[in-house]
């Protein structure tokens, strides 16, 4: 096990390398999925279900199939059986029956994307209509608890005995807090091309994985996984919406089945990115925390409730941040379902540590201010020695010097503690914190191969991902590093399955785990064949397995600092100024880093002032489905994004010292932002977003008599 | 779907007539949005891009005639003193590229209670130029907006420009919306003092079924600064006036609770922008005053 013990030494590795595919990126010649060369391709275009629940009684495809250029009108009645339908997501077009309003019921393929979206239009469905069930409400007598949630996790846990510690402490909290449904929308609509030859299946894909694309879609269509070749090279942004497939890329599939040999495009539109590409449930927290007078946390209650489909089960982790976060001798967490005829939930960045944090960071906002305490100091008070849940100690935990730092500069010290006391201009200025926090995720399963070629130049191969993360050029310092040549020398090769099995990127841990997949070849490379390999000398390395984490608590942490300002009459919010300081270990590429933070925080803070679905309870569909109506940050919103970071050196998490920076940015944004604009106005928003009227709402009013102070 | 491309506005007139329910698009910023969302689907779309004379304007006497299609952008740069509550307006429309393309014409075409240049003209006060193969004629402001999405053009009719009186006060625009650019205003309200008359006029946006004025505002405020002699004296708008004018610009919305904001909301904050633009505007005509007496 040598080859993955022992640190890289950092010499690309810390510098802000410019983006290696930068310029195929801004001169148009990097190909997204939907731009492979394909021949002559032909267009499919989706039919979707106008109720929420039934059952299709007829479909006529006649009109449609009579339109010019039309090729084949799919519906369940034609469509190819599927070999494996146990997930019910992936099972399309398998039966007549309507889980959610927008399901696929049919598609339309031809030889422009015109014909087949106006043909499209003209097929007729007839249904068998249900009563259904689609908005999310807290006091349903049907919630129930999964078997684990995202990630694995225990649905519950409880420690010690928080109702009797809740009624002896001196100063409690108990409120609600509400997140709105958010859609991911990255900005390159989820992009299927695929075409089959002699039985096998070539999928150009837009996905945060390759291998799992491969993996999941092969039973679909009873293939062996190497029948199913998937290439995606660049990736427009996925924000988890492409870390599993969802229905476009089975409907695409067995469209070109219909047209063997001819390449089938497939791009959703964005109004469709609303109904079968995931989202994030919203969610209804119930966080009850009791502390001394000192702040000190005696019990931590989180009571999660979020929403999943009929068809399949996605229970996010919403309060597993508040099992390891803060020490308290009593604890007590729970996950509750609704199930509902809606779309599948699914990733969207930080599913769990996003919405949890937002609930819990102004939680301890709500108990700085009945205890009489500047913020960072009762987080600081907080700060366990170990890991809380499993006793084990953090293999680093920084927090408190993000705070300190961050407090420095925000110019934390020209905060008011007393609310609504800093007026500039008409205009209530306050300044708010929050803490980040985003687990280290050891993902095993990747490999890279490494061989040598002529002049000293080597070819790394692993099937990873780049979401316009900056994949292409951190994985490229992190081999170079490894095999200690510059850069230069290195060609990175990802983003397909003809190379190496590569985790997706999800959980913040693509660069962790292909950077020490990658390492691991270099170092077998060089301890077959020394400096000098021959041409041709090639070496395979794995991930691998970490015992490190069977003994450390493995987490970045961050903080968060946020000015707004409000019109103190029309309650108008702006955020001029959001510091972030984040001790995520060692950070491969400054440049790229900070955008994917800046990128996180940007998110977040639209996450705080703009984004929510709204559901039409009527209809059972998001009302606002497109870009126009689902409001995310504009430039003009976003003031000065300080991101900074500081040195870390972590020993135990791999051979980089590396911990993802792809989620925590998002993680505390809007906490933050709402506890700037209490402080700024005296109004405590605890429902996201943090809309004009809410804040108009009477000083103090929402605090009511759930703060107590013994 | 048929393209008519014509190339003088008589052969855009005759096209119109001949095809009445032809679609006219000028900047597109709002045809091309509805005909991709599938919101309508016209036998024809009638191009007026390439008649010069509507991306034209002319300045009279007394009057503006702004040609229909004069982007967004062109109004900022070029007619902030002859219009400047238009001015403020278009630079509260979404985003640099949409003020590139679209215009007022456009915006006029639409109708939306949400359009942003309609506030801006009912304060300041004009006509719309209508015109057909059987004529023209103009259309008061105050009679264009019909109904949700209405106005007053019949099937064979053009707008070929608006005219605008050229401002002799000042004028002021105010838009609430939920995020910083790229937004359907939540309320908007524009304000116009006309020294000439001494007369107030307003306009509301977004608050209710098409944009209105507040006329019991504008006469309330007329008489009380009449009463008071404020348009000679020049003194400061009393705070009860200026407040009886904010309530009244309140109640003569009628808006609705929706995703943007509740009703509740809309009026309090047409309150909050009548009082505030009263303000600036009256400021600024005490100034003017200051300067033309000290002269
Ligand atoms: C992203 C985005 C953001 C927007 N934000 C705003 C905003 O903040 N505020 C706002 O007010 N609007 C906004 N709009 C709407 C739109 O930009 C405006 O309504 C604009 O004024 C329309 O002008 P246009 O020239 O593009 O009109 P077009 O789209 O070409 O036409 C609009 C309507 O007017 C008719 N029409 C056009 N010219 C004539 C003519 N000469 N005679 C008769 N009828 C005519 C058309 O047939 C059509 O019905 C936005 C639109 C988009 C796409």
């Amino acid at each position: 096990m040598t080859a993955t013990q022992g640190r890289v030494r950092p010499r690309a590795i810390g510098t802000p390398l410019d983006r290696l595919d930068g310029r195929a990126k801004v001169t148009g010649s990097a190909r997204y999925a939907y731009e492979q060369p394909v021949g002559e391709p032909v267009y499919l275009h989706a039919v979707q279900a106008t109720v929420a629940r039934g059952r299709i009684t007829g479909i006529d495809t006649e009109a449609a199939a009579a339109v010019p250029g039309v090729l084949a009108v799919l519906t369940h009645r034609n469509a190819p059986r599927l070999a494996d339908t146990r997930d019910a997501e992936l099972a399309v077009l398998q039966s007549d029956a309507v889980a959610f309003r927008g399901q696929f019921v049919g598609g339309v393929v031809a030889t422009t994307s015109e014909a087949a979206r106006y043909a499209a239009s003209l097929v007729r469905t007839t249904y068998d209509t249900q009563p259904h069930d689609s908005v999310l409400r807290p006091d349903r007598d049907d919630l129930y608890a999964p078997e684990s949630v995202n990630g694995g996790f225990a649905t519950d846990t409880e420690q010690g005995d928080v109702e009797a510690a809740l009624a002896s402490a001196a100063v409690t909290v108990d409120q609600t807090y509400t997140t709105a449904m958010n859609h991911n929308n990255p900005m390159e609509p989820h992009t299927t091309v695929a075409v089959w030859n002699d039985g096998e299946l070539t999928l150009y894909e837009s996905t945060q994985g390759v291998h799992m694309v491969r993996s999941q879609v092969a039973p679909l269509f009873g293939l062996q996984p190497d029948e199913v070749h998937v290439v995606s090279p660049f990736v427009g942004g996925g924000f988890g919406s492409k870390g599993t497939p969802h229905a476009p890329v089975v409907l695409a599939a067995m469209a070109a089945r219909l047209v063997p040999g001819r390449a089938v495009r497939f791009a959703l539109t964005r109004p469709q990115m609303f109904f079968v590409a995931g989202y994030r449930t919203p969610t209804v927290q119930h966080i009850r925390l009791g502390a001394d007078r000192g702040g000190r946390l005696t019990a931590i209650s989180v009571d999660a409730v979020s929403q999943t489909s009929r068809i399949k089960e996605f229970a996010e982790q919403t309060a597993v941040a508040a099992r390891m976060m803060y020490a308290a001798p009593h604890r007590r967490t729970t996950h509750r379902l609704a199930r509902l005829d809606v779309p599948v939930p699914s990733w969207m960045r930080a599913p769990g540590e996003c919405p949890g944090m937002f609930a819990a960071e102004v939680a301890m906002d709500e108990l700085a201010e009945a205890c009489g305490l500047d913020p960072v100091e009762l987080r600081i008070r907080n700060e366990p020695a170990t890991d809380p849940e499993t006793g084990r100690p953090f293999s680093s935990r920084n927090l408190v010097a993000c705070l300190r730092e961050g407090a420095r500069r925000i110019g934390w010290e020209r905060r008011e503690q007393a609310p609504r006391s800093r007026r500039e201009a008409g205009h209530l200025v306050g300044l708010g914190v929050a803490a980040s926090v985003y687990p280290v995720f050891w993902m095993p399963g990747s490999s890279a191969t490494v061989r040598a070629g002529a002049g000293g130049r080597y070819t790394v191969s692993i099937g990873a991902a780049d979401l316009g993360t900056g994949t292409w050029t951190a994985l490229a310092q992190i081999a170079a590093d490894a095999l200690e040549v510059p850069v230069e020398r290195v060609e990175l090769r990802i983003g397909d399955t003809a190379f190496p099995p590569a985790s997706v990127a999800g959980g913040s841990s693509g660069i962790t785990a292909w950077g020490s997949a990658v390492v691991h070849a270099a170092r077998r490379l060089r301890e077959t064949y020394g400096n000098a390999p021959p041409d041709g000398a090639e070496a395979t390395g794995e991930t691998g397995d970490n015992p490190a984490t069977e003994r450390f608590a493995m987490y970045a942490f961050g903080a968060q600092f946020a000015e707004v300002r409000v019109d103190e009459e029309t309650g108008e919010v702006r955020v001029p100024r959001l510091v972030g300081v984040f001790a995520a270990g060692c950070v491969i590429n400054p440049k790229t880093a900070r955008s994917q933070l800046v990128g996180g925080m940007t998110m977040g803070l639209s996450m705080a002032l703009h984004e929510e679905s709204h559901v039409d309870g009527r209809l059972g569909q998001v009302a606002n489905h497109d870009l126009a109506e689902y409001h995310i940050a504009a430039n003009a919103d976003v003031g000065d994004i300080d991101v900074s970071w500081i040195d870390e050196d972590d020993p135990h998490v791999n051979p980089m010292g590396s911990k993802g920076i792809g989620e925590i940015g998002i993680v505390g944004t809007a906490a933050a932002v709402a506890n700037a604009a209490h402080n700024a106005t005296g109004v405590r928003v605890r429902d996201l977003p943090i809309t004009l009227d809410k804040l108009l709402g009477d000083p103090g009013a929402g605090n009511g008599p759930a703060v107590r102070r013994r | 779907m048929e393209f008519l491309r014509p190339a003088t506005w008589q052969e855009a007139l005759a096209a119109k007539a001949e095809h009445p329910t032809a679609v006219p698009i000028a900047g597109g910023t709002d045809v091309m949005v509805e005909i991709n969302f599938d919101h309508r689907r016209p036998d024809h779309l009638l191009d007026l891009n390439r008649i010069a004379e509507l991306e034209e304007w002319e300045t009279g006497e007394d009057t503006v005639r702004l040609g229909a299609s004069v982007p967004y952008s062109r109004i900022m740069a070029g007619l902030r003193t002859e219009l400047p509550g238009l001015a403020l307006a278009s630079h509260t429309v979404a985003s640099p590229q949409i003020r590139n393309r679209g215009g007022v014409g456009g915006n006029l075409g639409t109708a939306s209670p949400a359009g942003d240049a309609h506030p801006a003209l009912l304060a300041g006060g004009g006509a719309v130029e209508a015109e057909s193969v059987r004529g023209s004629r103009l259309i008061p402001i105050d009679d264009f907006y019909t109904g949700v999405k209405r106005n007053a053009l019949a099937p064979d009719e053009l707008i070929r420009a608006v005219h605008l009186k050229k401002a002799t006060g000042p004028q002021q625009f105010s838009k609430v919306g939920t995020r910083n650019a790229m937004v359907i205003a939540v309320c908007a309200f524009g304000i116009a003092l006309h020294p000439d008359t001494r007369t107030v006029r307003t306009g509301i946006g977004s608050a209710a079924p098409t944009p209105i004025r507040a006329k019991a505002a504008e006469e309330f405020l007329a008489a009380a600064m009449d009463e008071a002699g404020l348009w000679d004296s020049g003194k400061p708008v009393p705070p009860a006036v200026a407040k009886q004018f904010a309530d009244l610009v309140s109640g003569a919305a009628n808006p609705i609770d929706d995703v943007r904001g509740t009703a509740t909301y809309r009026r309090h904050a047409l309150g909050v922008m009548a009082r505030r633009t009263l303000g600036w505007t009256w400021q600024q005509y005490r100034d003017h005053q200051g300067s033309k007496s000290c002269a």
